[in-house]
Protein backbone atom coordinates (compact mmCIF):
# COMPACT_ATOMS: atom_id res chain seq x y z
CA UNK A 1 0.00 0.00 0.00
CA UNK A 2 2.69 2.48 1.05
CA UNK A 3 4.59 1.61 -2.12
CA UNK A 4 1.51 2.29 -4.22
CA UNK A 5 1.03 5.68 -2.55
CA UNK A 6 4.68 6.49 -3.04
CA UNK A 7 4.46 5.45 -6.66
CA UNK A 8 1.48 7.71 -7.28
CA UNK A 9 2.81 10.71 -5.37
CA UNK A 10 6.21 10.43 -7.02
CA UNK A 11 4.81 10.05 -10.51
CA UNK A 12 5.34 12.89 -12.98
CA UNK A 13 1.62 13.37 -13.36
CA UNK A 14 1.03 13.83 -9.60
CA UNK A 15 4.06 16.07 -9.23
CA UNK A 16 2.88 18.24 -12.08
CA UNK A 17 -0.36 18.85 -10.12
CA UNK A 18 1.05 19.27 -6.63
CA UNK A 19 4.39 20.95 -6.21
CA UNK A 20 4.64 20.26 -2.52
CA UNK A 21 4.70 17.31 -0.16
CA UNK A 22 2.05 16.41 2.42
CA UNK A 23 1.59 19.64 4.41
CA UNK A 24 2.51 18.39 7.88
CA UNK A 25 5.67 20.48 8.26
CA UNK A 26 6.43 24.22 7.99
CA UNK A 27 8.14 23.94 4.60
CA UNK A 28 5.31 22.10 2.91
CA UNK A 29 2.70 24.26 4.67
CA UNK A 30 4.43 27.26 3.14
CA UNK A 31 4.69 25.63 -0.26
CA UNK A 32 1.04 24.62 -0.22
CA UNK A 33 0.25 28.32 -0.22
CA UNK A 34 2.99 29.77 -2.40
CA UNK A 35 2.63 27.17 -5.14
CA UNK A 36 -1.15 27.54 -5.28
CA UNK A 37 -3.52 30.03 -6.83
CA UNK A 38 -4.93 30.57 -3.33
CA UNK A 39 -1.75 32.48 -2.56
CA UNK A 40 -3.63 35.40 -4.12
CA UNK A 41 -6.09 35.20 -1.24
CA UNK A 42 -3.97 34.27 1.76
CA UNK A 43 -0.37 34.71 2.78
CA UNK A 44 1.55 31.71 4.13
CA UNK A 45 0.92 32.86 7.67
CA UNK A 46 -1.93 34.96 8.97
CA UNK A 47 -2.24 36.91 12.17
CA UNK A 48 -4.24 35.20 14.88
CA UNK A 49 -6.13 38.45 15.50
CA UNK A 50 -7.49 38.64 11.97
CA UNK A 51 -9.12 35.23 12.46
CA UNK A 52 -11.09 36.41 15.47
CA UNK A 53 -14.80 36.02 14.75
CA UNK A 54 -15.46 38.83 17.22
CA UNK A 55 -13.46 41.17 15.03
CA UNK A 56 -14.65 40.56 11.47
CA UNK A 57 -17.86 38.58 12.12
CA UNK A 58 -16.90 36.78 8.90
CA UNK A 59 -19.22 39.05 6.94
CA UNK A 60 -17.03 39.59 3.88
CA UNK A 61 -16.47 35.88 3.51
CA UNK A 62 -20.17 35.17 4.04
CA UNK A 63 -20.96 37.62 1.21
CA UNK A 64 -18.52 35.80 -1.08
CA UNK A 65 -19.94 32.39 -0.11
CA UNK A 66 -23.51 33.52 -0.75
CA UNK A 67 -22.38 34.96 -4.09
CA UNK A 68 -21.04 31.49 -4.89
CA UNK A 69 -24.35 29.85 -3.90
CA UNK A 70 -26.22 32.41 -6.02
CA UNK A 71 -23.99 31.73 -9.03
CA UNK A 72 -24.57 27.99 -8.85
CA UNK A 73 -28.32 28.13 -8.17
CA UNK A 74 -28.67 30.92 -10.73
CA UNK A 75 -26.92 28.88 -13.40
CA UNK A 76 -29.24 25.94 -12.68
CA UNK A 77 -32.29 28.22 -12.80
CA UNK A 78 -31.25 29.35 -16.29
CA UNK A 79 -32.00 25.84 -17.57
CA UNK A 80 -35.67 26.39 -16.83
CA UNK A 81 -36.22 29.95 -17.90
CA UNK A 82 -36.80 32.13 -20.93
CA UNK A 83 -36.81 35.92 -20.67
CA UNK A 84 -39.95 36.52 -22.69
CA UNK A 85 -43.15 38.10 -21.47
CA UNK A 86 -45.19 35.15 -22.75
CA UNK A 87 -43.12 32.35 -21.25
CA UNK A 88 -41.19 33.61 -18.22
CA UNK A 89 -44.02 33.17 -15.73
CA UNK A 90 -44.97 29.78 -17.14
CA UNK A 91 -41.42 28.57 -16.70
CA UNK A 92 -41.44 29.60 -13.04
CA UNK A 93 -44.61 27.61 -12.37
CA UNK A 94 -43.16 24.61 -14.22
CA UNK A 95 -39.97 24.97 -12.18
CA UNK A 96 -41.95 25.04 -8.94
CA UNK A 97 -44.35 22.20 -9.68
CA UNK A 98 -42.65 19.79 -12.09
CA UNK A 99 -38.88 20.14 -11.86
CA UNK A 100 -37.32 18.00 -9.08
CA UNK A 101 -36.10 20.35 -6.32
CA UNK A 102 -37.15 23.27 -8.55
CA UNK A 103 -38.97 25.08 -5.76
CA UNK A 104 -36.03 24.49 -3.41
CA UNK A 105 -33.64 25.87 -6.01
CA UNK A 106 -35.70 29.00 -6.48
CA UNK A 107 -36.07 29.44 -2.71
CA UNK A 108 -32.32 29.21 -2.20
CA UNK A 109 -31.70 31.77 -4.93
CA UNK A 110 -34.31 34.13 -3.50
CA UNK A 111 -33.26 33.95 0.17
CA UNK A 112 -29.61 33.92 -0.86
CA UNK A 113 -30.14 37.18 -2.74
CA UNK A 114 -31.67 38.84 0.32
CA UNK A 115 -28.94 37.44 2.56
CA UNK A 116 -26.24 38.82 0.27
CA UNK A 117 -27.69 42.35 0.40
CA UNK A 118 -27.82 42.12 4.20
CA UNK A 119 -24.33 40.64 4.61
CA UNK A 120 -22.75 43.16 2.24
CA UNK A 121 -24.36 46.09 4.08
CA UNK A 122 -23.33 44.69 7.47
CA UNK A 123 -19.83 44.06 6.13
CA UNK A 124 -19.62 47.74 5.22
CA UNK A 125 -20.79 48.73 8.71
CA UNK A 126 -18.24 46.37 10.27
CA UNK A 127 -15.41 47.81 8.18
CA UNK A 128 -16.51 51.30 9.09
CA UNK A 129 -16.84 50.79 12.84
CA UNK A 130 -13.52 48.96 13.09
CA UNK A 131 -11.85 51.81 11.20
CA UNK A 132 -10.58 49.37 8.60
CA UNK A 133 -10.96 51.95 5.80
CA UNK A 134 -8.05 54.02 7.13
CA UNK A 135 -4.81 54.36 5.16
CA UNK A 136 -3.55 52.41 3.30
CA UNK A 137 -6.98 50.86 2.72
CA UNK A 138 -8.86 53.93 1.41
CA UNK A 139 -9.14 52.71 -2.15
CA UNK A 140 -10.40 49.29 -1.14
CA UNK A 141 -13.22 50.99 0.75
CA UNK A 142 -14.22 52.73 -2.49
CA UNK A 143 -14.05 49.38 -4.32
CA UNK A 144 -16.32 48.00 -1.61
CA UNK A 145 -18.88 50.77 -2.15
CA UNK A 146 -18.91 49.91 -5.85
CA UNK A 147 -19.51 46.25 -4.93
CA UNK A 148 -22.41 47.25 -2.66
CA UNK A 149 -24.04 49.16 -5.51
CA UNK A 150 -23.48 46.22 -7.88
CA UNK A 151 -25.04 43.87 -5.32
CA UNK A 152 -28.16 46.03 -5.15
CA UNK A 153 -28.18 46.11 -8.97
CA UNK A 154 -27.90 42.34 -9.20
CA UNK A 155 -30.77 41.84 -6.78
CA UNK A 156 -32.94 44.50 -8.40
CA UNK A 157 -32.52 43.17 -11.95
CA UNK A 158 -33.26 39.64 -10.76
CA UNK A 159 -36.44 40.81 -9.05
CA UNK A 160 -38.19 41.33 -12.41
CA UNK A 161 -37.45 37.92 -13.89
CA UNK A 162 -40.36 35.86 -12.41
CA UNK A 163 -42.66 38.29 -14.24
CA UNK A 164 -45.43 38.18 -11.64
CA UNK A 165 -47.39 41.09 -10.21
CA UNK A 166 -44.90 41.53 -7.39
CA UNK A 167 -41.96 41.74 -9.81
CA UNK A 168 -43.73 43.95 -12.32
CA UNK A 169 -44.90 46.61 -9.89
CA UNK A 170 -41.74 46.60 -7.79
CA UNK A 171 -39.66 47.33 -10.89
CA UNK A 172 -42.19 49.89 -12.10
CA UNK A 173 -41.97 51.71 -8.77
CA UNK A 174 -38.19 51.26 -8.56
CA UNK A 175 -37.44 52.58 -12.02
CA UNK A 176 -39.87 55.49 -11.68
CA UNK A 177 -37.57 56.79 -8.92
CA UNK A 178 -34.78 57.04 -11.53
CA UNK A 179 -37.12 59.18 -13.61
CA UNK A 180 -37.15 61.91 -10.94
CA UNK A 181 -33.58 62.86 -11.72
CA UNK A 182 -34.03 66.15 -13.57
CA UNK A 183 -31.12 66.06 -16.01
CA UNK A 184 -30.59 62.47 -17.09
CA UNK A 185 -33.47 60.74 -15.29
CA UNK A 186 -35.59 60.14 -18.37
CA UNK A 187 -32.55 58.91 -20.29
CA UNK A 188 -31.47 56.51 -17.51
CA UNK A 189 -34.99 55.16 -17.25
CA UNK A 190 -35.33 54.54 -20.97
CA UNK A 191 -31.88 52.92 -21.14
CA UNK A 192 -32.88 50.57 -18.30
CA UNK A 193 -36.34 49.77 -19.60
CA UNK A 194 -35.77 50.07 -23.35
CA UNK A 195 -39.11 51.83 -23.58
CA UNK A 196 -41.59 54.01 -21.71
CA UNK A 197 -42.72 51.24 -19.37
CA UNK A 198 -41.77 47.79 -18.09
CA UNK A 199 -42.24 45.33 -20.96
CA UNK A 200 -40.41 42.82 -23.13
CA UNK A 201 -37.46 45.15 -23.73
CA UNK A 202 -37.04 45.70 -20.00
CA UNK A 203 -37.19 41.96 -19.34
CA UNK A 204 -34.52 41.27 -22.00
CA UNK A 205 -32.26 43.97 -20.61
CA UNK A 206 -32.72 42.99 -16.98
CA UNK A 207 -32.01 39.37 -17.87
CA UNK A 208 -28.76 40.22 -19.65
CA UNK A 209 -27.70 42.47 -16.78
CA UNK A 210 -28.69 39.90 -14.18
CA UNK A 211 -27.09 36.75 -15.56
CA UNK A 212 -24.00 38.19 -17.26
CA UNK A 213 -22.99 41.80 -16.88
CA UNK A 214 -23.48 42.42 -13.16
CA UNK A 215 -22.28 39.02 -11.84
CA UNK A 216 -19.28 39.24 -14.18
CA UNK A 217 -18.47 42.69 -12.83
CA UNK A 218 -18.95 41.49 -9.24
CA UNK A 219 -16.59 38.56 -9.85
CA UNK A 220 -13.89 40.78 -11.36
CA UNK A 221 -14.18 43.55 -8.80
CA UNK A 222 -14.37 41.09 -5.89
CA UNK A 223 -11.08 39.63 -7.13
CA UNK A 224 -9.62 43.12 -7.04
CA UNK A 225 -11.16 43.69 -3.59
CA UNK A 226 -9.62 40.52 -2.12
CA UNK A 227 -6.25 40.99 -3.79
CA UNK A 228 -6.23 44.51 -2.45
CA UNK A 229 -6.97 43.30 1.10
CA UNK A 230 -3.80 41.22 0.85
CA UNK A 231 -1.73 43.99 -0.71
CA UNK A 232 -2.82 46.43 1.99
CA UNK A 233 -1.49 44.10 4.67
CA UNK A 234 -4.41 41.80 5.46
CA UNK A 235 -7.21 42.63 7.86
CA UNK A 236 -6.78 45.79 9.89
CA UNK A 237 -7.09 43.72 13.08
CA UNK A 238 -3.32 43.23 12.94
CA UNK A 239 -2.74 46.95 13.36
CA UNK A 240 -4.88 46.97 16.46
CA UNK A 241 -2.10 46.55 19.04
CA UNK A 242 -0.44 49.86 18.32
CA UNK A 243 -3.69 51.77 18.25
CA UNK A 244 -4.90 50.22 21.47
CA UNK A 245 -1.73 51.39 23.13
CA UNK A 246 -1.89 54.88 21.69
CA UNK A 247 -5.60 54.95 22.51
CA UNK A 248 -4.84 54.04 26.11
CA UNK A 249 -2.23 56.78 26.26
CA UNK A 250 -4.65 59.43 25.03
CA UNK A 251 -7.26 58.26 27.51
CA UNK A 252 -4.92 58.91 30.42
CA UNK B 1 22.53 35.81 18.20
CA UNK B 2 24.37 37.82 20.83
CA UNK B 3 22.30 37.51 23.99
CA UNK B 4 19.97 34.55 23.97
CA UNK B 5 18.79 35.09 27.53
CA UNK B 6 16.39 37.93 26.79
CA UNK B 7 13.07 37.33 25.09
CA UNK B 8 13.82 36.17 21.57
CA UNK B 9 13.46 38.63 18.75
CA UNK B 10 11.87 41.37 20.85
CA UNK B 11 13.03 44.67 19.46
CA UNK B 12 12.89 46.68 22.65
CA UNK B 13 12.99 50.46 22.67
CA UNK B 14 15.83 50.86 25.11
CA UNK B 15 18.23 48.20 23.98
CA UNK B 16 21.91 48.82 24.55
CA UNK B 17 22.70 48.44 20.91
CA UNK B 18 23.60 51.66 19.18
CA UNK B 19 22.47 52.74 15.77
CA UNK B 20 23.77 55.26 13.31
CA UNK B 21 21.44 57.45 11.34
CA UNK B 22 21.71 56.73 7.67
CA UNK B 23 18.58 58.25 6.23
CA UNK B 24 15.14 59.47 7.30
CA UNK B 25 12.33 57.69 5.54
CA UNK B 26 8.62 58.46 5.99
CA UNK B 27 7.21 54.96 6.02
CA UNK B 28 5.85 52.54 8.63
CA UNK B 29 8.59 49.98 8.26
CA UNK B 30 10.21 50.14 11.67
CA UNK B 31 9.99 47.10 13.91
CA UNK B 32 10.74 49.07 17.10
CA UNK B 33 8.56 47.95 20.00
CA UNK B 34 7.15 45.09 17.97
CA UNK B 35 7.53 41.56 19.17
CA UNK B 36 7.40 38.63 16.80
CA UNK B 37 4.04 38.54 15.04
CA UNK B 38 1.42 36.25 16.49
CA UNK B 39 0.76 34.27 13.33
CA UNK B 40 -0.29 30.78 12.32
CA UNK B 41 -0.02 28.87 9.06
CA UNK B 42 -2.91 29.58 6.67
CA UNK B 43 -2.97 25.91 5.83
CA UNK B 44 -4.80 24.04 7.21
CA UNK B 45 -6.48 26.17 9.94
CA UNK B 46 -7.74 29.06 7.79
CA UNK B 47 -8.75 26.71 4.99
CA UNK B 48 -10.75 24.60 7.45
CA UNK B 49 -12.42 27.64 9.03
CA UNK B 50 -13.46 28.84 5.60
CA UNK B 51 -14.79 25.43 4.68
CA UNK B 52 -16.78 25.29 7.92
CA UNK B 53 -18.27 28.74 7.37
CA UNK B 54 -19.22 27.74 3.81
CA UNK B 55 -20.96 24.63 5.08
CA UNK B 56 -22.74 26.64 7.77
CA UNK B 57 -24.01 29.31 5.39
CA UNK B 58 -25.17 26.76 2.81
CA UNK B 59 -26.87 24.68 5.52
CA UNK B 60 -28.67 27.77 6.82
CA UNK B 61 -29.89 28.74 3.34
CA UNK B 62 -30.95 25.19 2.59
CA UNK B 63 -32.86 24.90 5.84
CA UNK B 64 -34.69 28.17 5.30
CA UNK B 65 -35.47 27.20 1.70
CA UNK B 66 -36.96 23.90 2.86
CA UNK B 67 -39.51 25.65 5.06
CA UNK B 68 -40.20 29.03 3.45
CA UNK B 69 -41.21 29.33 -0.19
CA UNK B 70 -40.25 32.29 -2.37
CA UNK B 71 -43.35 34.35 -3.17
CA UNK B 72 -45.01 34.13 -6.55
CA UNK B 73 -48.15 36.11 -7.36
CA UNK B 74 -50.31 36.05 -10.49
CA UNK B 75 -48.73 36.78 -13.86
CA UNK B 76 -47.75 40.42 -14.41
CA UNK B 77 -50.66 42.57 -15.50
CA UNK B 78 -49.89 46.20 -16.43
CA UNK B 79 -53.60 47.03 -16.16
CA UNK B 80 -54.12 46.14 -12.49
CA UNK B 81 -51.97 48.02 -10.02
CA UNK B 82 -51.21 46.22 -6.78
CA UNK B 83 -52.03 48.12 -3.60
CA UNK B 84 -49.60 49.01 -2.16
CA UNK B 85 -47.05 48.91 -4.99
CA UNK B 86 -43.68 48.57 -3.31
CA UNK B 87 -40.11 48.47 -4.56
CA UNK B 88 -37.84 45.60 -3.37
CA UNK B 89 -37.26 45.92 0.38
CA UNK B 90 -33.75 47.42 0.14
CA UNK B 91 -35.18 50.35 -1.86
CA UNK B 92 -38.09 50.88 0.54
CA UNK B 93 -36.02 53.46 2.40
CA UNK B 94 -35.96 55.54 -0.77
CA UNK B 95 -39.65 55.04 -1.40
CA UNK B 96 -40.38 56.05 2.19
CA UNK B 97 -38.28 59.20 1.77
CA UNK B 98 -40.35 60.12 -1.28
CA UNK B 99 -43.34 60.46 1.04
CA UNK B 100 -41.65 63.28 2.89
CA UNK B 101 -40.62 65.78 0.26
CA UNK B 102 -39.92 66.76 -3.31
CA UNK B 103 -38.75 63.79 -5.44
CA UNK B 104 -35.66 65.62 -6.69
CA UNK B 105 -34.60 66.26 -3.09
CA UNK B 106 -35.52 62.87 -1.66
CA UNK B 107 -34.79 60.49 -4.55
CA UNK B 108 -31.88 62.25 -6.22
CA UNK B 109 -30.07 64.84 -4.10
CA UNK B 110 -30.10 62.99 -0.77
CA UNK B 111 -29.09 59.54 -2.12
CA UNK B 112 -26.33 61.14 -4.21
CA UNK B 113 -25.07 63.00 -1.14
CA UNK B 114 -25.17 59.80 0.93
CA UNK B 115 -23.20 57.75 -1.62
CA UNK B 116 -20.67 60.56 -2.07
CA UNK B 117 -20.27 60.85 1.71
CA UNK B 118 -19.73 57.10 2.10
CA UNK B 119 -17.12 57.10 -0.69
CA UNK B 120 -15.40 60.13 0.83
CA UNK B 121 -15.15 58.67 4.37
CA UNK B 122 -11.51 57.46 4.16
CA UNK B 123 -10.47 60.77 2.63
CA UNK B 124 -12.17 62.86 5.33
CA UNK B 125 -10.73 60.77 8.16
CA UNK B 126 -7.24 59.77 7.06
CA UNK B 127 -5.62 59.26 10.44
CA UNK B 128 -4.17 55.82 11.08
CA UNK B 129 -4.99 55.58 14.76
CA UNK B 130 -7.74 53.23 15.79
CA UNK B 131 -7.50 51.09 12.69
CA UNK B 132 -8.64 47.56 13.48
CA UNK B 133 -10.37 48.42 16.77
CA UNK B 134 -14.14 48.38 17.13
CA UNK B 135 -15.34 51.99 17.58
CA UNK B 136 -11.69 53.11 18.03
CA UNK B 137 -12.08 53.97 21.73
CA UNK B 138 -14.52 53.94 24.64
CA UNK B 139 -15.50 57.46 23.65
CA UNK B 140 -16.16 56.27 20.10
CA UNK B 141 -18.39 53.54 21.44
CA UNK B 142 -20.37 56.05 23.48
CA UNK B 143 -20.69 58.43 20.51
CA UNK B 144 -22.01 55.61 18.32
CA UNK B 145 -24.45 54.41 20.98
CA UNK B 146 -25.88 57.87 21.75
CA UNK B 147 -26.17 58.78 18.07
CA UNK B 148 -27.88 55.48 17.27
CA UNK B 149 -30.40 55.90 20.10
CA UNK B 150 -31.02 59.51 19.06
CA UNK B 151 -31.74 58.48 15.46
CA UNK B 152 -33.89 55.52 16.50
CA UNK B 153 -36.08 57.95 18.46
CA UNK B 154 -36.07 61.01 16.21
CA UNK B 155 -36.49 59.41 12.78
CA UNK B 156 -39.58 57.27 13.53
CA UNK B 157 -41.07 60.33 15.24
CA UNK B 158 -40.36 62.45 12.17
CA UNK B 159 -41.91 59.85 9.85
CA UNK B 160 -44.98 59.59 12.08
CA UNK B 161 -45.49 63.34 12.56
CA UNK B 162 -44.83 64.19 8.92
CA UNK B 163 -47.42 61.61 7.85
CA UNK B 164 -50.17 62.39 10.36
CA UNK B 165 -49.73 66.18 10.41
CA UNK B 166 -48.45 66.85 6.91
CA UNK B 167 -47.53 70.49 7.23
CA UNK B 168 -46.62 70.43 3.56
CA UNK B 169 -50.18 69.53 2.56
CA UNK B 170 -51.93 71.81 5.07
CA UNK B 171 -50.08 74.89 3.87
CA UNK B 172 -50.40 74.02 0.19
CA UNK B 173 -51.31 77.15 -1.78
CA UNK B 174 -50.38 79.49 1.06
CA UNK B 175 -46.65 79.16 0.54
CA UNK B 176 -44.74 78.52 -2.70
CA UNK B 177 -44.56 74.81 -3.50
CA UNK B 178 -40.81 74.80 -3.82
CA UNK B 179 -40.43 76.13 -0.27
CA UNK B 180 -42.89 73.60 1.14
CA UNK B 181 -41.71 70.49 -0.70
CA UNK B 182 -37.98 71.06 -0.97
CA UNK B 183 -36.58 73.78 1.30
CA UNK B 184 -38.49 72.96 4.50
CA UNK B 185 -37.92 69.16 4.37
CA UNK B 186 -34.27 69.78 3.56
CA UNK B 187 -33.96 72.12 6.56
CA UNK B 188 -35.64 69.61 8.89
CA UNK B 189 -33.41 66.77 7.67
CA UNK B 190 -30.38 69.05 7.92
CA UNK B 191 -31.29 70.00 11.50
CA UNK B 192 -31.66 66.35 12.51
CA UNK B 193 -28.22 65.57 11.11
CA UNK B 194 -26.51 68.70 12.45
CA UNK B 195 -27.81 68.46 16.03
CA UNK B 196 -25.62 65.54 17.21
CA UNK B 197 -22.66 67.16 15.45
CA UNK B 198 -23.22 70.38 17.39
CA UNK B 199 -23.29 68.46 20.65
CA UNK B 200 -20.12 66.63 19.62
CA UNK B 201 -18.41 69.82 18.49
CA UNK B 202 -18.14 71.16 22.03
CA UNK B 203 -15.91 68.23 23.02
CA UNK B 204 -13.30 68.86 20.31
CA UNK B 205 -13.84 65.66 18.33
CA UNK B 206 -11.35 64.00 16.02
CA UNK B 207 -12.14 63.55 12.32
CA UNK B 208 -12.88 59.90 13.10
CA UNK B 209 -15.50 60.86 15.69
CA UNK B 210 -17.20 63.31 13.34
CA UNK B 211 -17.31 60.72 10.57
CA UNK B 212 -18.52 58.10 13.05
CA UNK B 213 -21.43 60.34 14.10
CA UNK B 214 -22.40 61.04 10.48
CA UNK B 215 -22.13 57.39 9.44
CA UNK B 216 -24.22 56.30 12.41
CA UNK B 217 -26.87 58.89 11.51
CA UNK B 218 -26.86 57.60 7.93
CA UNK B 219 -26.79 53.89 8.77
CA UNK B 220 -29.52 53.94 11.40
CA UNK B 221 -31.69 56.36 9.40
CA UNK B 222 -31.43 53.95 6.48
CA UNK B 223 -32.58 51.12 8.76
CA UNK B 224 -35.49 53.18 10.14
CA UNK B 225 -36.68 54.34 6.72
CA UNK B 226 -36.31 50.88 5.18
CA UNK B 227 -38.28 49.26 8.01
CA UNK B 228 -40.91 52.01 7.94
CA UNK B 229 -41.43 51.57 4.21
CA UNK B 230 -41.22 47.81 4.18
CA UNK B 231 -43.08 46.83 7.36
CA UNK B 232 -45.28 49.79 8.35
CA UNK B 233 -46.77 50.84 5.03
CA UNK B 234 -50.01 49.16 4.01
CA UNK B 235 -52.69 49.75 1.37
CA UNK B 236 -52.70 53.31 0.05
CA UNK B 237 -49.15 53.54 1.44
CA UNK B 238 -50.68 54.52 4.80
CA UNK B 239 -48.94 53.84 8.10
CA UNK B 240 -50.17 50.74 9.96
CA UNK B 241 -48.78 48.37 12.55
CA UNK B 242 -47.25 45.44 10.62
CA UNK B 243 -49.45 42.95 12.53
CA UNK B 244 -52.58 45.01 12.03
CA UNK B 245 -52.75 45.53 8.28
CA UNK B 246 -56.20 45.99 6.69
CA UNK B 247 -57.50 43.22 4.44
CA UNK B 248 -55.28 40.24 3.81
CA UNK B 249 -52.22 42.32 3.01
CA UNK B 250 -49.01 41.23 4.72
CA UNK B 251 -45.79 43.18 4.16
CA UNK B 252 -43.82 39.93 4.37
CA UNK B 253 -45.39 38.73 1.12
CA UNK B 254 -43.32 41.39 -0.65
CA UNK B 255 -40.02 39.65 0.01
Amino acid sequence: MQRLIDFITNSRVWRSFFRHGWPDNPLDRSLVMTTNVFFHLHPVKVSRKSLSAKYSLGLGLISAIVFGVLSITGLLLMFYYAPTVERAYGYITILQTQVPFGQLLRNMHRWGAHLMVISVVLHMARVFYTGAYKPPREFNWVVGVVLLILTLGASFTGYLLPWDQLAYWAITVGTSVAGYEPLMGAAIKSILLGGPEVGQEALTRFYALHVMLIPGAILLITSLHMWRVRKDGGLAAQDAEESEESGAKSEE
Amino acid sequence: MTDTNTKPESFSKDSTKTYSLVELVKAPTTMVDHGPDDTIFSFPVVALLELLLTLGVVALLLLMSLFVNAPLEEIANPNTTTDPAKAPWYFMGLQEMLEHGHPTLMAVLMPTLMVLFVIAIPYIDNSRTGSGVWFTSKRGKRITLYTAVYILVVMPLYIYLDTTFPLREMLRGQLPDFLLQAIIPALIMGAIVILPLMVLWRTQPTAREVVMTLFTVLFFSAIVFTLAGFLFRGPGFELYWPWNMPGDYSPWDNL
